[in-house]
């Protein structure tokens, strides 16, 4: 029975960690402006996060230890301070991006302004990881999170062009605005294969209390749950390309890509958007926060939890009070989220190879990992992985300024 | 414990719980006393982001023992943990026979449990 | 008594007794008397970095690691400044020890 509820850490690492701020706006992005044709940049993604998702589950089962943990304790201190440092700065920007996303959400249902809900979310967010324990977190976020199926639902109404939609699942070289293109591409990509995720769902799997039994559900959990944010961040992609392309809308702003779920819901299309984003950038949020103090606690050998009591894990949960109330400062002075998020899909992008190979390496171990070390297929795997992060690290940033708008 | 030990491998950067097997920090430096011409001996463990800090260099040991002076709570920035205090050693972590309350690695833990969770509501049990 | 932080050694170069470069401060084994561990040799290789990589990482990306590290008994090795660790002999007596 507990095995079949680890689904739920899958899926809330799939809703928080796969279709989050970033998913929303790259793939609205991605549909309002190219129809159909960057769908193969969310497969190829999707493929890539499967296989990172199940290394990570994989380690956190044998080792019984999180990856930043070990990443410390393996490398030395020296070898992992640059890391540290690049990732925690994107944790940042990300935490504000979700919560920015939360305050839109806010925004689009009371019409009140964004900058109102910054301190107000941060402290639900952080009276939620306060009094809650991890399981607690882990369901309520992934049933909350299935009001994301509206944009599976709101595509079945739209009958797409099957023929279509397969050619886009297939990579394709632009018409035109080539820069753009390709800039979403990679976005789309950062914005999937986010580093939190896997510090995440790892430290997850300790709290969790996985062993190796559970390998084989954690390859389930990974292809489940990373399917299932793939499936509804498709959906986004053909909604968005069947409601907002034929009309110019190019989603320059989240106001526009709220507009697309109106066609199939009339009534409830604003709403709906509004919750989804609300509850997927929530859980996101939650995770991020988490992440980062996973990742401090590791690296300094602090005690680390949430289902500790805080006053025995005071410099963990201080870790994602602090970073809470940083990342609420963004939205507060005003800075737009969308502007926010790009970029900061763009940053998380070039920063991939920081994670990518220091967990690569560990999962070559075979004396961390004995039998469980990386076979074949993974190995090509992770190969294949690290090429695509260094390229995306490399054409990321210039992306950004050429393709960005 | 064992026979034999890689010192970087096995000690250097492992993780430190105390006797209840609470996490207790990570072995941020190692001292060897070398007497005259005698055989060097591990004498004891060091723990703290000052210790850290000169691993990346004199400079930045000297610029965060001046941000330390004007911020931290605690008494001291190194903690000594002498090597007759160790337990045992395993794969995952060295085990000393203290208790992590009363170290200076739990000083922020103290600290917000006198000054600031004892005020906030909630704070006392777990869910 | 002098005092030896290991991991401000870890990674040096160290030089032999005439001044040549010999290698970097890799690993140093302990063994055990009684409680205490005493320091029995020091590795030297290529980088620091790359033992710890492990072995089976090392060959995974094709890389054949070039021998066994340098060892260096502890006698031999000065630690007088530890900025600058210094071989009481010369290389070639060190590989006679090997």
């Amino acid at each position: 029975m507990k095995k079949a509820l680890t689904l739920a850490l899958g899926i809330l690492t799939s809703v928080g960690g796969f279709f989050d701020v970033g998913n929303i706006a790259t793939c609205t992005q991605a549909g309002a402006r190219f129809r159909f044709q960057l769908i193969w940049s969310m497969v190829l993604a999707t493929i890539l996060a499967i296989f990172l998702i199940e290394m990570s589950g994989r380690f956190a089962a044998v080792t019984k230890k999180a990856l930043p943990d070990t990443i410390r304790e393996h490398f030395g201190f020296t070898f992992w301070l640059v890391p540290f440092i690049v990732l925690t700065l994107i944790h940042i920007l990300v935490l504000a991006a979700e919560i920015g996303g939360i305050c839109f959400a806010l925004h689009l249902v009371t019409g009140l302004p964004l900058q109102a809900f910054a301190l107000p979310v941060a402290v639900l967010v952080w009276l939620f990881l306060w009094r809650a324990t991890f399981s607690t977190i882990e369901n309520s976020t992934s049933a909350l999170g299935l009001i994301t199926l509206c944009f599976v639902v709101a595509t079945i109404w739209h009958h797409p062009p099957v023929h279509d939609v397969l050619r886009g699942a297939l990579p394709s070289l632009p018409q035109d605005h080539a820069s753009n293109y390709w800039f979403i591409a990679v976005s789309i990509i950062g914005a999937v294969i986010a580093p939190f995720m896997f510090y995440f769902y790892s430290s997850g799997a300790v709290e969790d209390e996985w062993d190796p039994s559970y390998i084989p559900v954690n390859r389930a959990v990974s292809v489940i749950g990373m399917g299932f944010g793939s499936i509804i961040s498709i959906a986004a992609i053909i909604v968005a390309g069947i409601v907002l392309a034929p009309r110019g809308i190019q989603v320059d702003d989240y106001h526009q890509a709220a507009l697309m779920l109106t066609s199939a819901f009339p009534y409830w299309g604003y709403v709906l958007f509004a919750v989804s984003m609300g509850i997927a950038c929530l859980g996101a949020a939650c995770e991020v926060a988490l992440s980062m103090s996973y990742t401090f606690a590791q690296t300094f050998g602090w005690n680390w939890g949430e289902n500790l009591n805080p006053a025995e894990d005071a410099r963990f949960s201080l870790v994602y009070t602090a970073s809470l109330l940083l990342g609420a400062m963004f939205t507060l002075v005003g800075i737009d989220p969308l502007k926010l998020t790009l970029i900061t899909m763009a940053l998380s992008a070039a920063a991939l190879p920081f994670v990518a190979i220091p967990m690569l390496l560990l999962m070559n171990d075979r004396h961390l990992l004995r039998d469980a070390a990386n076979g074949f297929i993974s190995n090509l795997a992770a190969a294949v992985i690290v090429v695509i992060t260094i390229v995306l690290a490399i054409v990321s940033i210039p992306l950004a300024f050429i393709g960005g708008s | 414990m064992h026979e034999r030990v890689e010192v970087m491998r096995d000690l250097l950067d492992k993780q430190l719980v105390d006797a209840d097997d609470t996490k207790m920090g990570r072995v941020d430096g190692i001292v060897l006393e070398i007497d005259g011409d005698k055989q060097p001996r591990i004498d004891h463990l060091e723990l703290g982001f000052i210790v850290l800090a000169r691993r990346l260099g004199p400079r930045v040991e000297k610029w965060f023992e001046a941000i330390r002076k004007r911020w931290s709570v605690r008494k001291s920035a190194r903690q000594i943990v002498p090597w007759s205090k160790v337990l045992d050693v395993t794969a995952h972590e060295i085990k000393i026979d203290v208790k992590a309350m009363d170290t200076p690695a739990f000083d922020w833990e103290r600290w917000m449990r006198d000054r600031v969770i004892d005020k906030i509501p909630g704070s006392g049990d777990d869910d | 008594m002098a005092s030896v932080h290991v991991e401000l050694i870890n990674g040096r170069r160290v030089r032999d007794a005439n001044g040549k470069v010999v290698g970097r401060i890799g690993e140093i084994i302990a063994r055990r008397r009684g409680h205490d561990y005493f320091v029995e040799e020091y590795h030297l290789g290529p980088a620091a970095f790359l033992e710890k990589m492990g072995v089976s990482t090392a060959r995974m990306i094709g890389w054949r690691r070039g021998g066994d590290p340098l060892r260096v008994p502890w006698q031999q090795m000065d630690l007088a400044d530890p900025d600058h660790p210094k071989l009481c002999c010369t290389l070639d007596e060190l590989k006679k020890m090997q």
